[in-house]
């Protein structure tokens, strides 16, 4: 195996939001928090870098709260991860309202079908993907989205980060309140 | 008539499936076929999506343990590794070295009732009748070895948060070290059934070349990705359970092609025989299953677990909310991504090609659709 290294500062560099993690905890080495606009020139890198997809999912919470202000409430999540060695990233963008966010199936082909599949699940659609079809679920109803919960079942999305996370929004919202 | 009028006429659209014998299950595959050749061949899943994830959403994480093994039915075990390694990472439940050991001894036999599953059915695939029962002859050994100590012959339910659900026993042991014995004897009518006959030879070498820079950008794992000779295997280099214990290799291939991951394959076969042995050899004694509550608290946060199933990298990824239901459990499961290659991979070959590279991925289609 080649010597371990260490990739936060190659994100870093690009200025993606990236937090190193507790791998024993979590299994994964890095947590990049994207914008829309940055998802494609994340992949970019990953790919550049020589990282491997592993999967892309979609996750469903309250939308219009804490972290996820201004969103639809649904959150893609991304993993990649390396051949060489043990380094797993992880990467979670908030998509906005017009449920459109890029599609990376260009750059990473592997992520053609889960984009689909995540359009199935979810509803979100993946803008540049060449053939944004059902998958996995029917073609005769494309708008029935199973992985949508109810609204009296959805927790925001800092209910359900770990809890290290909290304090800085804690703080944040401390301050705003103090700022009034 | 002009040439392009030509070739439209010539061009029609094949369905390979979804009851097509070398599908190995309900997959469908629409080609565009110009004569013998393959223009583009598009999978269509979903025939036996069961939605799994939303299973695992909608009840306490101990009721999804049966449905990890109705995903890859053939190598049920290492999902129940995988999903109870994750759970335990979750909620901090220490395991038994014991129990350990007993999840590697059965999960290594498991891989290696599928490696004897795949060897049948790809061979069977290529026109050749006889390999796939003697690999079901063998592979019969392993199914009884597993049903005395698990209870199932095939979607087993064994592992438990905290261990598994019954201890092994002599008789386990035993008849396991005379599988061990009898399968290394087999090797050498593998060898000249199968390795090194031509026909075989033909049909397989420099057919479907996946290049490491195709691997990466598919996401591929396992012995498909191993084929193109890149030694990446969870055990190894994400090492879970007692795996970092054990001595053993990583076979790999050179070029790719269906020959490569057919290799691959029959010496993994060898190495899990190995770690069989090395495991049976140093079981230590103790408990197999260490108390744990009956309420598990999935704690706020997400959480990955990756385990080598017998296809490739299997991911459980997990986000607690605090209660014992998981908020959103998604399973990354490797035939997904292996399959997903085709329409670039097949582009341009002949049909028996095909059938000849579908066999080689080893696709198991419950774990794909999921």
């Amino acid at each position: 195996m080649a010597k371990k290294k260490d990739y936060k500062n190659d994100f870093l560099h690009q200025r993606f939001d990236a937090t190193e993690t507790d791998y024993d905890q979590r299994g994964y080495h890095l947590e990049v928090v994207l914008d829309v606009n940055q998802v494609r020139k994340f992949a970019q890198t990953a790919y550049d870098l020589g990282f491997y997809i592993v999967f892309v999912a979609g996750l469903h919470v309250r939308p219009n709260e804490g972290h996820d202000k201004g969103n639809s409430g649904l959150v893609v999540v991304y993993q990649f991860a390396r051949y060489d060695q043990l380094y797993r990233i992880k990467a979670r963008v908030s998509v906005p309202n017009t449920l459109e966010i890029p599609s990376i199936s260009d750059i990473y082909q592997g992520a053609d079908w889960h984009e689909r599949e995540t359009r199935d699940l979810y509803g979100v659609v993946f803008d540049g993907h060449p053939n944004m079809k059902p998958l996995l679920l029917s073609e005769e109803d494309p708008d029935f989205h199973p992985l949508l919960k109810e609204e009296k079942k959805l927790k925001s999305l800092d209910e359900i980060s770990w809890p290290s996370e909290a304090p800085e929004v804690a703080k944040g919202e401390a301050e705003a309140e103090t700022g009034r | 008539m002009l040439e392009s009028e030509y070739q439209e006429q010539n061009r029609f659209f094949l369905n390979m499936g979804p009851q097509h014998p070398s599908t190995h299950g309900v997959l469908l595959i629409v080609l565009e076929m110009e004569g013998e050749y393959v223009l583009d061949p598009q999978p269509v899943l979903g025939f036996i999506h069961r939605m799994h994830e939303k299973m695992g959403e909608s009840r306490p994480c101990q009721g999804f343990m049966p449905n990890t093994a109705r995903m890859d039915y053939v190598c049920a075990l290492p999902y129940n590794h995988g999903y109870v390694s994750l759970i335990e990472r979750k909620a901090g439940i220490e395991v038994p070295k014991r129990a350990e050991y007993i999840r590697v001894i059965t999960s290594e036999l498991n891989r290696v009732a599928s490696h004897l599953l795949w060897l049948g059915a790809y061979l069977l695939d290529l026109g050749a009748f006889t390999p796939i029962l003697y690999g079901f002859d063998d592979r019969e050994h392993i199914l009884d070895i597993l049903e005395r100590i698990t209870g199932s012959r095939l979607t087993y339910c064994y592992y438990r948060f905290g261990g598994v659900y019954k201890d092994v026993d002599d008789k386990f042991i035993e008849a396991t070290r005379a599988f061990i014995k009898r399968m290394r004897k087999r090797y050498v009518i593998y060898e000249k059934l199968v390795t090194k006959n031509i026909i075989f030879i033909k049909r397989a070498e420099n057919i479907g070349i996946v290049s490491p820079d195709m691997a990466l950008r598919y996401g591929m794992t396992g012995p498909n990705l191993r084929g193109s000779g890149i030694a990446y295997d969870v055990r190894k280099n994400e090492p879970y359970s007692v795996y970092p214990e054990f001595d053993f290799e990583i076979p790999v291939g050179e070029q790719g092609d269906c020959l490569d991951r057919y290799m691959v394959r029959v010496q993994e076969i060898e190495q899990s025989l190995r770690i069989i042995e090395q495991a049976l050899d140093r079981l230590p004694d103790g408990p197999v299953r260490s108390k744990v509550k009956k309420n598990i608290k999935l704690t706020p946060g997400d959480c990955n677990f990756a385990v080598e199933a017998a296809r490739g990298e299997l991911s459980y990824y997990l986000v607690g909310d605090g209660t014992s239901t998981p908020y959103r459990l998604k399973v990354r499961v490797p035939s997904y991504s292996n399959l997903s290659c085709l329409p670039e991979l097949g582009r341009g070959i002949l049909l028996p090609d095909l059938v000849s590279i579908l066999g080689s991925f080893d696709l198991v289609i419950p774990e794909m659709d999921r």
